[in-house]
């Protein structure tokens, strides 16, 4: 058995639609180990969603496609499962978490019945066992069990965020893919729906792929992080080589876009310029337009991954010169 | 003293109340809010009163003595204590006929909706779902029937397989049908693209089973609303056929063949248009003034 729950490779996702093709995502590269949780970072429209859909292969067709690469699931290759494989994977191998709670669950069925319907098809058990074991894991992330009987209309969104939270880990996944599952919340609820994932994924021994755009959530609750731009991973390594030692320019360009506790005063750095038109992705380094490093051989061709030590890659050609640094490492 | 227990009974008033809405359904929400709507409430009432009168209208009267069988001595009568709408040419009760009618006219009308919304929700939801061809399929064949008058429909269809409730009912039907394969179609698509509908997919639920459990279940509002008024219509459009001779043929007391026996009479012996014309006027206005009310309290922005 791989260390590895789930390994992509050279992943290629295409929506083709009337007014061209969008390369949401482009020859992706990363593995999740086993009982980890890797942190998935970029901005929006770098294809953070498409990568978790892709692994459920659950991309929009039409009109996305997924063109080329292998998604190793538990050493299955998700991409040739039958249509009944898949049914028999998701939710029960991988679940999802969706980014809008307030979304993400039917409003005229009790969040009761809600969690069960997953039980109910996984577990082959009769409807009164799996609505007796929906309620246990209500309990479990903190919601009391006389309100599985209630509808989604009359939970917060913290609460209808622990439900859905309930319905992915009720069939007991090996993955969970959580998209955003914070996003919507406020702040402090954030943390207390973070501590309780936290929690559970270690207690179970859950891998997670954590999408998000919030590096805080990251430094809190991820081993591995990988940063994707346009579709590709840019940066990849454990969370204290990507914090400590960052290496791409876009990473930094994150790092300095928020606000620094230690240096109130600070200005913020945003990355100049907006994400490129996926539809039209520059050649070369796709980065390279935003880069304050660029250089002429940027634009030349797509940067190789370079390895930095430990699990530590990263896709950048200023690397072809070994005494490069970024600013925030040469400063400090 | 007594201010102190009014006081405590209003506080367990108010615990109670909160209690039951915390567990209240979004069903029983809207029962509660038509129930607050006064057309609505009234409408039901005579709906409900129609139905009971119609199924017990064959205890009541017996169809070949009192419906049916002429009697040349008590040809249009006007109303009296004996006849309270008066008589019909052939001097049969024209109270008793209608009292009888509303049986046909409520099977065919409920009959037909209830054809067409089977028919029109598995094809609306396979359009709406599937889109592309079979949506092109559907909904292009669906233009067609609507660009044919309903009537022309009927008489095609009647002139086919016969006069008789059967075929008239099946003609009510493809209208019907087409109608509820529209507003299926449109809500299947909105829902199509929710985000639960897609967690039911990563949940590992086949499609048959997210349509039928998750997308059918949220579609139902307007199809609800649909169905009442529809089936208001239906029952006008059979009295419109009966009038016209291609619906259900005399002798049965059918509102509308009643209407067209007492065309001819409308000067001289106005009750034998008026009441049947009433009868379907008061039914339709019920069940219209009942699908407003069931629009109104199922939409959540109407909400106090």
């Amino acid at each position: 058995m791989s260390d590895n729950i789930l390994e992509i490779k050279d992943l290629v996702v295409h929506f083709e639609t009337d007014d061209g093709i969008v390369k949401a995502i482009n020859g992706l590269n990363f593995n999740i180990r086993r009982e980890k949780t890797l942190g998935l970072v970029g901005e929006t429209g770098a294809g953070k969603t498409t990568t978790a859909l892709s692994v459920l292969n659950l991309v929009p067709d039409p009109p996305g496609k997924i063109k080329s690469g292998t998604i190793m699931l538990d050493g299955k290759d998700v991409l040739h499962m039958t249509d009944k494989e898949l049914e028999e994977m998701r939710g029960n191998d991988v679940a999802m978490i969706f980014q809008d709670p307030m979304t993400a669950l039917n409003p005229v069925m009790t969040v009761g019945d809600q969690i069960a319907e997953s039980i109910e098809l996984h577990q082959h058990v009769s409807g009164k066992e799996a609505f007796e074991k929906a309620k246990e894991m209500l309990k479990m992330v903190g919601i009391s069990e006389s309100r599985a009987y209630d509808y989604p209309h009359q939970f917060s969104g913290g609460m209808r965020q622990r439900v859905v939270i309930a319905i992915a880990l009720a069939c007991e996944p090996k993955l969970l893919l959580a998209d955003e599952p914070t996003t919507a919340l406020d702040v402090t609820i954030q943390a207390q729906v973070l501590d309780m994932m936290k929690d559970l994924i270690v207690r179970r021994q859950m891998s997670m792929l954590l999408i998000t755009h919030d590096l805080g959530v990251v430094a809190d609750v991820c081993d591995d992080v990988a940063v994707m731009y346009a579709g590709r991973i840019v940066e990849i390594g454990t969370a204290d080589e990507v914090f400590n030692a960052t290496r791409h320019p876009y990473t930094e360009g994150l790092f300095d876009s928020l606000p620094n506790l230690k240096a109130r005063g600070e200005e913020l750095v945003p990355i100049k310029g907006l994400m490129p038109d996926p539809m039209n992705l520059p050649e070369g380094c796709t980065f390279y337009p935003r880069c304050p490093y660029a250089t002429d051989a940027c634009k030349a061709k797509e940067p190789q991954l370079y390895h930095m030590g430990g699990t530590h890659y990263v896709a950048c050609t200023a690397y072809q010169d070994p005494n490069f640094r970024l600013r925030r490492n040469s400063n400090g | 003293m007594t201010k102190t227990t009014a006081n405590a009974e209003q506080a367990v008033m108010t615990k109670e109340s909160l209690k039951q809405f915390k567990g209240r359904s979004m069903a029983q929400e809207t029962w509660r809010r038509l129930l607050k709507n006064k057309g609505a409430v009234i409408g039901m009432c005579f709906m409900i009163l129609l139905i009971i009168v119609a199924i017990l209208s064959q205890f009541i009267y017996n169809y070949e003595a009192d419906i049916i069988t002429m009697s040349a001595g008590s040809s249009a009568q006007a109303p009296t204590l004996q006849h309270i709408f008066g008589t019909d040419k052939y001097g049969r009760d024209i109270f008793a006929r209608i009292i009888y009618g509303a049986r046909y006219s409520l099977l065919i009308g409920a009959g037909s909706v209830f054809i067409g919304l089977a028919v029109g929700i598995l094809l609306g939801s396979l359009a709406g779902f599937y889109g592309g061809f079979i949506d092109n399929l559907v909904m292009r064949a669906n233009d067609i029937l609507y660009a044919i008058p309903n009537i022309m429909i009927a008489v095609v269809v009647v002139s086919i397989l016969g006069t008789s409730p059967a075929s008239l009912l099946l003609s009510l039907s493809i209208s019907a049908a087409s109608a509820f394969a529209r507003i299926t179609r449109a809500a299947v698509m909105t829902i199509r693209g929710q985000e639960y509908v897609e967690s039911a997919y990563a949940m590992g639920l086949p499609t048959w089973k997210v349509i039928l459990r998750h997308i059918i279940p949220n579609c139902l509002s307007p199809i609800i609303v649909q169905v009442t008024l529809a089936i208001g219509n239906n029952i006008i459009a059979a009295s419109s056929l009966s009038f016209l001779g291609v619906g259900i043929a005399p002798p049965m007391p059918e509102w509308g063949a009643m209407l067209s026996d007492g065309r001819q009479f409308i000067r001289s012996y106005p009750w034998m248009c008026i009441f049947p014309g009433l009868a379907i006027m008061v039914t339709v206005l019920a069940l219209n003034l009942m699908g407003d009310g069931l629009r109104d309290a199922l939409d959540p922005k109407m909400k106090k």
